[in-house]
């Protein structure tokens, strides 16, 4: 199944496309004889036109016509003496007849029986004319098109004639290749053309994925021990320990194991399977299943090695949108096209039948901001909404698909770059009573979801109006695999229910990446919505839009955090910036859903005015967000928070690669239990903290030194910053960990995560750390301030906190 | 609705060396190629081009129709169906050929054409 994939990228310009600006009108473009190139007849930026550039160039006097333009297989010769050279020839009219020859000016044009025989030499008219083929010869492109192919100056023109003296099959992208150790280009904020966007963010995607494949690749454990299980769907399970995990392996669902057998008391076997466990708080086992249940030595349990399988598939999926979005003009609409260039369009206004009452059947009621979002999106053709934590942006986005699905412009495609975003944004739309089908990829069918019912590949299982599928299928669990003729029937028939279902879906939910499956490849979407789009890069996003785009909305919020590029090098270059801040940039004024319904509005007034101009207003009353009875000494009565004072020494964690800060985890300790103590439920309560050698320290810590019963913190996340994003637990505890005098405060510097971790919890936060240290840096400083002014900065031990004398420096103001 | 203004305009004009130079090159390679056919003595075929007589009627009244017809049409879109002819070895070709009327053997053809009506 995996062959298919492959065969299905990458689309390229036809043949006779203008080897310049990749123009491909047949009725525009001339073959140069001799070189064998094509090229338009189009100006671009230069003086002639582009075919004329390069006969001039290379020299070259002879060319073809192409045989779909308006003079079909026409060639260009002297009716007399069949001189071919394009510089010398010309038209000549009858003097009484609508009818024309192509003549030589030397010598057949000036030969004196031409008058004789009523043709009037006088009115000769050159084929090329102001260093441009006669339009009604060959078709001249219009703005339009030429302002949607390659833009290339006559610098790049000259020099990539030069290449084609030494290599003829040269593109102007050799021309870009940066050299191997040289910093990969800058993205930008402009881009001339696709092409160029092209040849800056392919190389960024190159590089991410070599840096992947590298990690992926390093990561081969031995002297493993497993055990085997058998699955519900009877496929063979392997669970084992890895014991070098770290952080930068980030084992996900989904990801390819290879797993072989080294001893001696079986034959050589490997087998391939896919993650569907990974460590947790319960147990830090991994489990694969297997794509094969043949030969797989179920006696042995020792003696495995375990390597990863790397896959290209998301970055070659990213490649080929790129590379649609520049050669196929029918890959997004003009406008779109223009716009995600930053080039200057006049504005369009969508004809909608803007509906009478705007919330959706069977979700909450939309307040103001998320009615005026839904109402401006419908009628734009590219909108950007920003929705802070708790304002409604899953709601306000299902509201928007149903909307346009109801709109009968077709089907509508829903992406995130996640899984558990578009999950949650599926059930959602789900419950608008849309046709909705959840694709899943092929690696990820074994993880259940909260939708796994509207997952494609249940919706076949469940079709009931083809019976032999039906059976096929229900053969293929009970006994693991059918017959070879079987299997081939299975599959022909499972496609073609999967195109059905496909087709007649009102909405497609993916990933960003999942909008690349070739089961969408034939499928043309006019409305796009991408939730969580600030954390995708932007050549993830250009997957969904790619195919036939002509509504694009991105939700997300770039005040938190970013899109996740592993490879330094890529995130210098900017490949970490997303699509959605680049547009912001450009002017494009997001639409900012305005009433937050999670934080208590304590918790809420510092985020609000430090990343959203003050602008977010409560949904929710203090009442509705307190709980009594907490055995939790908050400093204020009427504020859930305050800052726990904590000197402790960080330390280098004992994989070398993190930190931890042992006082900190001490203290986090005392309050978890405190929480649990007032029945607060384990799974309410998150803690925070920034780096991967606290995190197993206080996970380790609390089930070693609570006082409480070992399982209920076991239930209690602890995570990254990164973790939380895009959800909520009612109490947060947030664990900072540096406290030195001299360095930085690494991972807390960036603005973007500090809004995320303060913005998770519901009813209260409690944040350790050092402020003495933390001060240093300007926004936790104004944190720390305001923490004081509330008189929530507090020191001592926990049952007599006392009010922190610490003074700051005046914070000063900062700057966006 | 497919309609979309780029508010930039079409392409625009880069002056640049490297297009002067290009401009020189094209004045020159076109200089060439006339003096080489002039200093060439070429034995070039007995002149002999006729219009055929199947032409002559047939597309004077497509002519005309069509002129009749974009008689509404705004002055730069009128065109005349012209018709080229080619020749492959010994057989003639012909291909329609729309020519604009900007085209100066056009208008001059139209002009005939409408003072030939008006007779
Ligand atoms: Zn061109
Ligand atoms: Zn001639
Ligand atoms: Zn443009």
């Amino acid at each position: 199944e995996e062959e298919e994939e492959e065969q299905f990228y990458m689309k390229d310009l036809p043949k006779h496309a203008c080897s310049y600006c990749g123009i491909h009108d047949p009725a525009c473009v001339v073959l140069c004889n001799s070189t064998k190139k094509w090229f338009c007849n189009g100006r671009g930026n230069t003086s002639g036109s582009h075919i004329i550039n390069h006969l001039v160039r290379a020299k070259a006097k002879e060319v073809t016509l192409h045989k779909d333009g308006p003079l079909g297989e026409t060639v260009l010769e002297c009716y007399n003496c069949g001189c071919r050279n394009v510089f010398l020839l010309g038209f000549i009219p009858a003097k009484a007849d609508s009818v024309v020859v192509l003549l030589c000016r030397q010598p057949c044009a000036t030969l004196t029986n031409l008058k004789d025989m009523n043709w009037d030499p006088s009115q000769w008219q050159p084929l090329i004319q102001d260093r441009q083929f006669l339009a009604w010869l060959v078709k001249v492109p219009s703005d339009q098109e030429q302002m949607r192919g390659r833009q290339i100056s006559a610098q790049q023109i000259n020099k990539l004639e030069e290449l084609w003296k030494d290599n003829p099959d040269a593109t102007l992208e050799d021309l870009e290749k940066p050299g191997v150790d040289e910093e990969p280009q800058q993205v930008l904020l402009r881009y001339d053309d696709a092409y160029q966007y092209q040849n800056i963010f392919g190389p960024l995607v190159k590089l991410e994925a070599d840096y992947d494949k590298k990690l992926k690749e390093s990561q081969t454990q031995d002297n493993i021990v497993v055990r085997w299980d058998v699955g519900l769907n009877k496929k063979r399970i392997t669970y084992f320990h890895l014991p070098k995990a770290n952080e930068e392996m980030k084992l996900m669902h989904g990801d390819e194991l290879r797993i072989r057998y080294m001893g001696e008391l079986h034959k050589p076997w490997s087998g391939v399977g896919h993650v569907i466990k990974i460590p947790d708080n319960h147990s830090d086992e991994v489990a694969i299943e297997l794509k094969s249940n043949a030969g797989v030595p179920t006696d042995c349990t020792h003696n495995f090695v375990v390597d990863f399988v790397w896959k290209s598939t998301s970055f070659d999926r990213m490649q080929a949108a790129l590379k649609t979005f520049a050669v196929d003009e029918t890959s997004v609409w003009g406008y779109i096209y223009h716009k995600l260039l930053g080039h200057e369009v006049e504005d369009v206004v969508i004809k909608c039948q803007l509906p009478k009452r705007f919330s959706a059947l069977s979700l909450p009621e939309l307040n103001h901001s998320q009615v005026y979002a839904v109402k401006t999106v419908l009628q734009r053709p590219l909108s950007l909404i920003q929705g802070p934590p708790g304002t409604g942006k899953t709601v306000t986005s299902a509201t928007v698909v149903y909307h346009l699905a109801k709109q009968n412009s077709g089907q509508v495609l829903v992406c995130a770059p996640s899984n558990i975003a578009v999950d949650q944004l599926t059930e959602k739309i789900h419950r608008t009573g849309l046709k909705v089908v959840r694709l899943c990829a092929k690696s990820r069918e074994a993880i259940e979801s909260p939708v796994s019912f509207l997952s494609l590949h249940n919706q076949i299982r469940n079709i009931e109006s083809v019976p032999e599928l039906q059976k096929l299928q229900q053969l293929k669990d009970e006994t693991g695999e059918l017959s070879s003729a079987d299997e081939k029937r299975y599959r022909s028939l499972k496609k073609q229910c999967e195109k059905e279902l496909l087709q007649h879906a009102d909405v497609i939910c993916c990933t960003c990446v999942g909008a690349g499956d070739p089961r969408l490849g034939k499928m043309q979407f006019r409305s796009v919505l991408i939730d969580e789009s600030t954390q995708a890069t932007e050549p993830e996003c250009m997957i969904p839009v790619i195919l036939g785009c002509r509504q694009l909305i991105l939700v997300g919020d770039h005040c938190q955090l970013g899109p996740v590029v592993m490879c330094k090098k890529a995130a210098r270059a900017g490949l970490s910036q997303s699509l959605f801040e680049r547009l912001v940039v450009l002017g494009i004024r997001p639409i900012r859903l305005q009433v937050q319904y999670r934080m208590h509005p304590a918790l809420s007034a510092f985020p609000s005015n430090i990343f959203y101009e003050g602008s977010l207003q409560n949904g929710v009353a203090p009442a509705d967000r307190t709980r009594k009875n907490l055995d939790i000494p908050w400093p204020q009565a009427d504020k859930p928070m305050f800052f726990y004072t904590t000197s402790g020494q960080e330390e280098i964690s004992s994989s070398g690669t993190s930190y931890l800060n042992r006082t900190e985890a001490v203290n986090v300790e005392k309050i978890a239990t405190r929480f649990l103590r007032s029945s607060i439920k384990p799974e309410q309560i998150g803690i925070i903290t920034p780096y991967e050698g606290q995190r197993a320290y206080i996970v380790q810590y609390m089930q070693y030194s609570g006082s409480l019963n070992k399982k209920l913190y076991q239930e209690i996340e602890v995570a990254s910053v990164d973790a939380f994003q895009g959800r909520e637990k009612d109490f947060i505890i947030l664990s900072c960990v540096r406290s030195n005098e001299h360095q930085g405060i690494g991972f807390l510097n960036d603005p973007r995560r500090l809004n995320v971790a303060l913005t998770r919890a519901k009813y209260g936060i409690i944040i350790v750390g050092n402020p003495k240290v933390l001060s240093k840096q300007p926004l936790w400083n104004h944190l720390l301030t305001y923490y004081k002014e509330q008189k929530c900065l507090v020191e001592g031990p926990l049952n007599n906190l006392k009010e922190s004398l610490i003074q700051f420096s005046k914070p000063r103001k900062l700057v966006n | 609705d497919d309609e979309i203004t780029l508010l930039t305009g079409g392409p625009k004009f880069v002056k640049c060396s490297e297009d002067d130079d290009f401009m020189t090159a094209f004045d020159k390679m076109m200089i060439d190629n006339i003096q080489a056919r002039n200093h060439e003595s070429l034995k070039v075929p007995q002149l002999d081009i006729a219009v055929p007589m199947h032409l002559k009627d047939k597309n004077k009244k497509a002519a005309c129709s069509n002129f009749l017809e974009t008689q509404e049409e705004p002055k730069e879109n009128k065109s005349i169906d012209f018709v080229l002819m080619t020749r492959r070895g010994n057989k003639q070709q012909f291909t329609n050929l729309n020519v604009p009327i900007s085209a100066e053997f056009a208008a001059k053809y139209k002009e005939r054409e409408h003072a030939e009506k008006m007779e």
